[in-house]
This record gives structure tokens, C-alpha cells and sequence, in this order.
């Protein structure tokens, strides 16, 4: 009995001292700067440039990159390739322990969060044009106002249908609005053969990327102006959300979670007409031996007749506050964010560049699958860049989820999105 | 698991001017104490910095509202006592993941341990490839969870999964297992008790090895049945082993987590989300004071479930 009341009152002790160390309370406002960086002059950059890039980007930088040593004699280019699993980790402790490379890949959805926690210096004026990049891209990068990368690469959802079936079932052009997306994944099912007209996530991790391209269609923001407070309970999100739950109530599309590669199988041999992905979709569906004229690809619809909004996802470049060359690792971004090496970057590794402008010639500017993915990048919205963000989207994901496969009304789970959102907060 | 050291100290150990107990110390067992330390030393330094430290650091963390924006000024937050413990009651997810984790555990446990003393009974009689068959059942407990998970995922697949395929041969077709918020946890729970109760198989083995002969035989001899002499002979005199079985399980029950990560990612409607998987998405979104918190009570459960086991199946005559 003795040994257990003195381990008790030692634990005790300590567990108030280490509280003790804990409550030194919060500075008010967040660590991050609200200003953009000065302007860097038009010097050549000097010294070594570290930085970390994650899957194919971080296997191919380190011989792109030896072009801009060429133009730049006194800077070497030293890449590190982190694999997108660990990155998140690896780029956070980093930050923590102020051992930082000095510009680093990060996943846009992550900006808001590194911004917030002041790892991430502010953009210089006056380095790059906001107006050169896609708009969608470009806002993956400001946090409350600020912008604090450039955006690298892209990629955006269109709409892939099947276009044998879509023939059968009548259509021979994809549909502009809404109410020809329903009609048309209706037809493919009935007339066209398909099991399921469309296959749409019914919730589970990141339906919301699909979800929520109708929401921006239907004119929602997800947050307000300086990205302080979420806005979800809108009459606006209430109207997507009850379209898009439409599909699974009608039996359009199936609310069963898919196993990896059974949508390209099922798309493959007819039991999905048509899903909304990626650029990646292209070669897998052609792996599954869908041929080049049995499918096609389509912007999304918009609400009625304009164009839809999609979601922009991808990659921006980023100098670390603890840097210590700070002025050539922004030239190494400026150069990077050029058009011409954007276009020679897409030449070599096949990522969407982040600047119309080096959309306008060479294959991008031929291939008609590429144009299509070119046009729907001119209306994409980026998910907010606020740290809260991937909390938020998991209630969105489960909400959206509860309204489609369990009986919630779609008022309710709006009502309850911005409950939890705002309980949440955005962390800005 | 140390022996009782409570009882009067024994003869060898008392000091050998008689039996008062004295204050001086011999230099010798001085010597010795300071050598002892000395080499425990590495290994208590290595725990504090390593085990106890952050264990501590965690319990403070847990009455902060740390975030990952923090990470820099780690000691620049807030302490907010106990308000992530009474935001974690109240907050819905968190009772449901509550909810899913006990039931796992209730269905789990109990079912874990009758199939594997059913088996051990039944081994325990065989006289021939016992020990294959001993190895045959603890297989599914050397394979790794990820790749049971996978194998079980593709084994309750609504189209052309092996349980479909063989109710379908009675005429029966079969649910989408996993895709239904009733059945889903069951699916788990019955991938969970095939896979561990190896385990506690060689265990009870173990433990039924220790049953004297003579005793079953006398049982025997005095007529009782098979049911009586398992009733009131085997289960009493395996009652330690039952209680380690049943402690041992439980808590690993409770902190289940990779079957559900790799086959149902805690859907559908949160019906598989765990506790343990809570947990995990809170450090994910970097709420770090309040996963802190709920992985503080998961560690309260565990200790509860470990004492209200222990009153059950403990020693009678521990009871006073």
C-alpha cells in the first residue's frame, strides 16, 4: 500500500509540473506574417538551393533543375526526393525544429496550415504575376490574404463518360447542365446498358472532392473573404447537396465504398457510364483496355449552361522561413513558374502547368483530351487554405455521407456541417 | 507480475545482529546498491527521456488546446484544464466510437475465448498431429493484419466474395458485408476472433497441461459426467489462465484499429470508427491537446477493464 501512494503522490507531482511548464498561454494572433515579402532584385542567384519534392517532381527535379544551374553559374541545386507519405511529417517536424531545407513541394491543401504555424515566408512583391497563373491555383496559395507560394502544378476533375453507350443512349455531346447530367446518366442507364449511369462517391474520405465542384457550381464559399469563419449553411450548398443526392436515390449511382480498380474495371465492361476524376484516369482506363474512341471527356456541367466549377488540386512551391538563401530560392521558384519551363517540365514529366501560357503551344495546346483539361482549369476553385481544412472536409465527407446512404434530411446535415465548421473554427 | 513481497521478511534476509531492524548500513550492500544503479543507469535514463518523458508530456498536452499551427512555440498555448476531457464526452462521434469499441470488445472477447477453449479442449484430447494442428491455428497470428485485412476485404466482397459465393450455392444472397452498418463491426469482430484466438489457444493449452491427471480420474470414478467434470474441475482450475486470456485480449480488443483502417476506413457511417481510429484522426488534423485527451481515457478504459476482469474471474480468496 505504501509503494502505491508514493507512486501515486510522485506522479502526481510530476504531472503538475510538467502542467506548470504547459501554461504559459497563447500570444494573441497566429505566428504567420500578413504581408507580403520585400522585393528580391533581378541578380543571378547564388549558393546552394536545397529542396524537397515529393513523388515523380521530386525524381525528375534534381536533372531538370540543371538548366537553371546553367543560367546561374554560382548556384547549385540540391533535390531531395521525399515519398508524399512521409512528406506532410517530415515538412512539419522540419518546421518545428528550424532545420528546413529552403524550398520545398507542398500539397496545396496543406498551405494553410504550414502558412499559419510561420514556417512559410510570405511572397516577395512583385516575383511572379497572380494574373499568369490559373485563378483556382493561384488561391490554393494565399492563407487569410497572403499569399505564400506559387502554385507549380495542377490538376482538375472533368467528367469521363463512356462514349459508345452515351451514342446508344442518344447523345452524341456530353451535357452542359445539370438537369442534362441527370437526364444523361439516366439515359445511359436505360438505354445505354450501363448497370449505373454515373458512379459518384456516397461519402467516405474525400467524396467531398467530388461533391463539393457543385457546390462552387451553385455559387457557394466555403469560407468568407479573409478565410475567418466557414459559410456552408447556404440555401446554395443545400441545392447541391440535394442534386448530387438525387443520383443516389434514384439508383443513378451506386452507395457502395469501390475497391481499388474496380471503377476503371467497371468502367471498363460497362457497369459505370460515366465517374468524375482526374488526368490520372486517362491511362488507367486505357490499361483496362477502354479504347481512345470509346470514351471521352467533358468539363463539368455548371448549374444551368455556364460552365461548371471544378476542384483544383496539385502542387505549390514554397521557401522556408529558416532559410538561409532565401533570395535565390525565390528565383529558383520564379524560374520554375516560368511558362517556358513549365511547358518543359510538362514535356518531361507530364504534370499540367500551373500558367495558361505554356498551354498555347506544343502538345498541350493539340492533344483535344489536354484542351479539355485545359478549359476546365479556367474554372476550378481550391479548396480553402486554411489549417482547419482537412478536419472540416471529413465532416463534410460523413454529413454528405449520412444524407446519402442514411435518412438525414439534406437541411439537416447543411445545418450540421456549419455547426461542427464553425465549432472547429478555421483556425485563422 | 512480481511474486507478493508483502509477507515477513524471510530468515536469510534478516540482519544478523537479530531481529530488530537497524538503521546502519553495510558497505558492502552500499557498494553494491550504487553498482546496481550504475547499471541500471542506462536503462532508466533511456526510459526517462524516452518512455516517461513524452508519456508525461502527452498528460500535460492533454489539458492544452495545442494544435499543429503550435509546433514552433510549442509552450506558447493555452492550458484549458479539463475541457478537452468534457468536450470529448460530449461530442457525438466520440460516443459512437465509444459505442463500436465496446461492442467490439463485448462480442470479441467471449467469442475469442470459447473458440479457443473449445479448440484447446478439443486438441488437448487428439493424440495424433497435435502439433500440427496447433501450428495450423496459430498461423493467422504470425500473418500480418494489414494482409489478413486485404484477404478478408476481398473474402466479404458483395460480388463474387467466397462467403456470397457459398450462401449463394444454398440459394441465399448474400449482403454486402461491409457496406452495411449492421453487419459491418459483426464482419470485423469474426475476422478478429479468427485471427487471434491462436493465441489464447496455446495458452489454454498450456494452462489445461497444468490439470492433474488424478483429479479428472477421481471425478471419474466418483460418476461424474463429461459436462460436470469440465464444469466443476477444468474451468475452476483454469480460471488464472481464463483471466489472463480474457485480460490480454481485452486490451488489445479495445485499441482495434488496422482492420478497420485497411478495410472499411471506419465507413460505413462511422459504424467501424474505433476509439483508437478517433484518436488517430484528431493527431491527423492536428487537434494534439485533444487526441492527447481521448487517448487518455482510451488508456482509463483499459485500466478499468483490466480491474473489473480482475474482480470477476480473480482469486475467491482474495475477497474478503
Amino acid at each position: 500500500m505504501t509503494t502505491f501512494t508514493r507512486t501515486a503522490r510522485a506522479g502526481a507531482v510530476l504531472g503538475l509540473a510538467s502542467l506548470a511548464l504547459v501554461a504559459c498561454g497563447r500570444d494573441s494572433g497566429g505566428n504567420a506574417p500578413t504581408e507580403q515579402g520585400e522585393a528580391i532584385d533581378d541578380g543571378k542567384a547564388t549558393g546552394t538551393i536545397e529542396v524537397w519534392a515529393m513523388g515523380t517532381e521530386g525524381d525528375m527535379l534534381g536533372d531538370f533543375a540543371a538548366a537553371f544551374s546553367e543560367e546561374n553559374p554560382d548556384a547549385k541545386v540540391e533535390v531531395t526526393a521525399v515519398p508524399w507519405e512521409s512528406a506532410h511529417e517530415k515538412i512539419a517536424n522540419a518546421i518545428a525544429s528550424g532545420e528546413t531545407p529552403d524550398v520545398t513541394l507542398v500539397g496545396t491543401t496543406w498551405m494553410g496550415e504550414f502558412a499559419q504555424s510561420g514556417g512559410l515566408e510570405p511572397l516577395p512583391e512583385d516575383l511572379v504575376d497572380p494574373a499568369d497563373f490559373y485563378e483556382g491555383a493561384w488561391g490554393s496559395t494565399e492563407v487569410g490574404g497572403t499569399s505564400f507560394g506559387v502554385p507549380w502544378y495542377v490538376e482538375t476533375r472533368v467528367l469521363y463518360y463512356r462514349k459508345d453507350l452515351a451514342a446508344k443512349a442518344g447523345w452524341d455531346a456530353a451535357p452542359k447542365t445539370w438537369d442534362e447530367l441527370k437526364q444523361f446518366s439516366v439515359d445511359l442507364q436505360d438505354k445505354g446498358g450501363a448497370e449505373y449511369g454515373i458512379q459518384l462517391p456516397a461519402g467516405g474520405t474525400g467524396s467531398w472532392q467530388t461533391m463539393l465542384p457543385f457546390a462552387w457550381s451553385a455559387g457557394v464559399d466555403i469560407t468568407n473573404e479573409d478565410g475567418t469563419e466557414y459559410t456552408l449553411d447556404t440555401p446554395e450548398m443545400v441545392e447541391a447537396l440535394e442534386f448530387y443526392k438525387g443520383f443516389f436515390d434514384d439508383g443513378i449511382s451506386p452507395t457502395r465504398m469501390l475497391d481499388a480498380g474496380e471503377l476503371e474495371s467497371g468502367f471498363a465492361d460497362g457497369t459505370y457510364g460515366s465517374f468524375i476524376s482526374g488526368p490520372w484516369h486517362t491511362g488507367l482506363v486505357e490499361e483496362q483496355g477502354v479504347d481512345q474512341d470509346e470514351y471521352a471527356v467533358a468539363p463539368l456541367p455548371g448549374r444551368d449552361g455556364g460552365p461548371g466549377t471544378s476542384f483544383v488540386g496539385g502542387g505549390d512551391l514554397a521557401v522556408f522561413a529558416d532559410s538561409d538563401n532565401k533570395e535565390s530560392a525565390w528565383k529558383f521558384v520564379q524560374w520554375l513558374a516560368d511558362p517556358a519551363t513549365q511547358q518543359g517540365f510538362y514535356d518531361e514529366v507530364g504534370d499540367l502547368p500551373a500558367v495558361p501560357a505554356a498551354w498555347e503551344t506544343g502538345e498541350l495546346a493539340e492533344d483535344p483530351q489536354l484542351q479539355i483539361f485545359g478549359e476546365q482549369l479556367k474554372t476550378t476553385v481550391a479548396p480553402p487554405a486554411v489549417p482547419t481544412w482537412e478536419e472540416v472536409a471529413t465532416v463534410v465527407d460523413s454529413e454528405v455521407e449520412k444524407t446519402t446512404k442514411g435518412d438525414t434530411s439534406v437541411e439537416d446535415a447543411v445545418a450540421e456541417m456549419q455547426r461542427q465548421a464553425a465549432q472547429i473554427g478555421t483556425g485563422l | 507480475m512480481s511474486a507478493p513481497t508483502s509477507s515477513p521478511p524471510a530468515p536469510a534476509t534478516r540482519a544478523p545482529e537479530g531481529g530488530t531492524r537497524s538503521r546502519h548500513v553495510d558497505p558492502t550492500r552500499r557498494q553494491q546498491a550504487v553498482a546496481a544503479w550504475m547499471l541500471a543507469l542506462p536503462f532508466v535514463l533511456l526510459f526517462v527521456v524516452f518512455s516517461l518523458g513524452p508519456v508525461l508530456a502527452s498528460l500535460g498536452m492533454s489539458f492544452t488546446d495545442m494544435k499543429r499551427t503550435d509546433i514552433r512555440n510549442p509552450f506558447a498555448v493555452e492550458f484549458v484544464g479539463i475541457d478537452n476531457y468534457v468536450k470529448l464526452v460530449q461530442d457525438p462521434l466520440f460516443r459512437k466510437v465509444t459505442l463500436n469499441t465496446l461492442l467490439y470488445l463485448l462480442l470479441g472477447v467471449p467469442l475469442t475465448m470459447a473458440v479457443a477453449l473449445v479448440v484447446a479442449l478439443g486438441i488437448n484430447r487428439v493424440e495424433r498431429l497435435k502439433g500440427l494442428l496447433r501450428v495450423g491455428y496459430y498461423l493467422p497470428v504470425v500473418t500480418s493484419i494489414v494482409a489478413v485485412s486485404v484477404v478478408w476485404k476481398f473474402l466479404y466482397r458483395d460480388n463474387g466474395g467466397l462467403f456470397n459465393t457459398v450462401l449463394g450455392w444454398v440459394g441465399i444472397d448474400g449482403p454486402g458485408w461491409l457496406d452495411s452498418t449492421t453487419l459491418s463491426l459483426p464482419a470485423l469482430v469474426l475476422m478478429a476472433v479468427w485471427r487471434n484466438f491462436g493465441t489464447l489457444m496455446v495458452i489454454f493449452l498450456a494452462g489445461l497441461a497444468t490439470i492433474p491427471q488424478e483429479v479428472a480420474e477421481a471425478a471419474e470414478v466418483d460418476g461424474a459426467t463429461g459436462w460436470s467434470r469440465f464444469r466443476y474441475i477444468t474451468l475452476p482450475m483454469l480460471r488464472p489462465t481464463l483471466l489472463f486470456g480474457a485480460v490480454i485480449t481485452g486490451i488489445g480488443y479495445l485499441q482495434f484499429f488496422e482492420e478497420a483502417f485497411v478495410m472499411t476506413k471506419g465507413g460505413p457511417l462511422d459504424s467501424t470508427r474505433s476509439a483508437t481510429y478517433f484518436t488517430f484522426d484528431q493527431f491527423g488534423f492536428g487537434n494534439y491537446g485533444y487526441a492527447a485527451a481521448a487517448s487518455y481515457l482510451l488508456f482509463l478504459a483499459v485500466v478499468l477493464l483490466t480491474w473489473v476482469q480482475f474482480r470477476w474471474l480473480g482469486e475467491r480468496e482474495a475477497k474478503r
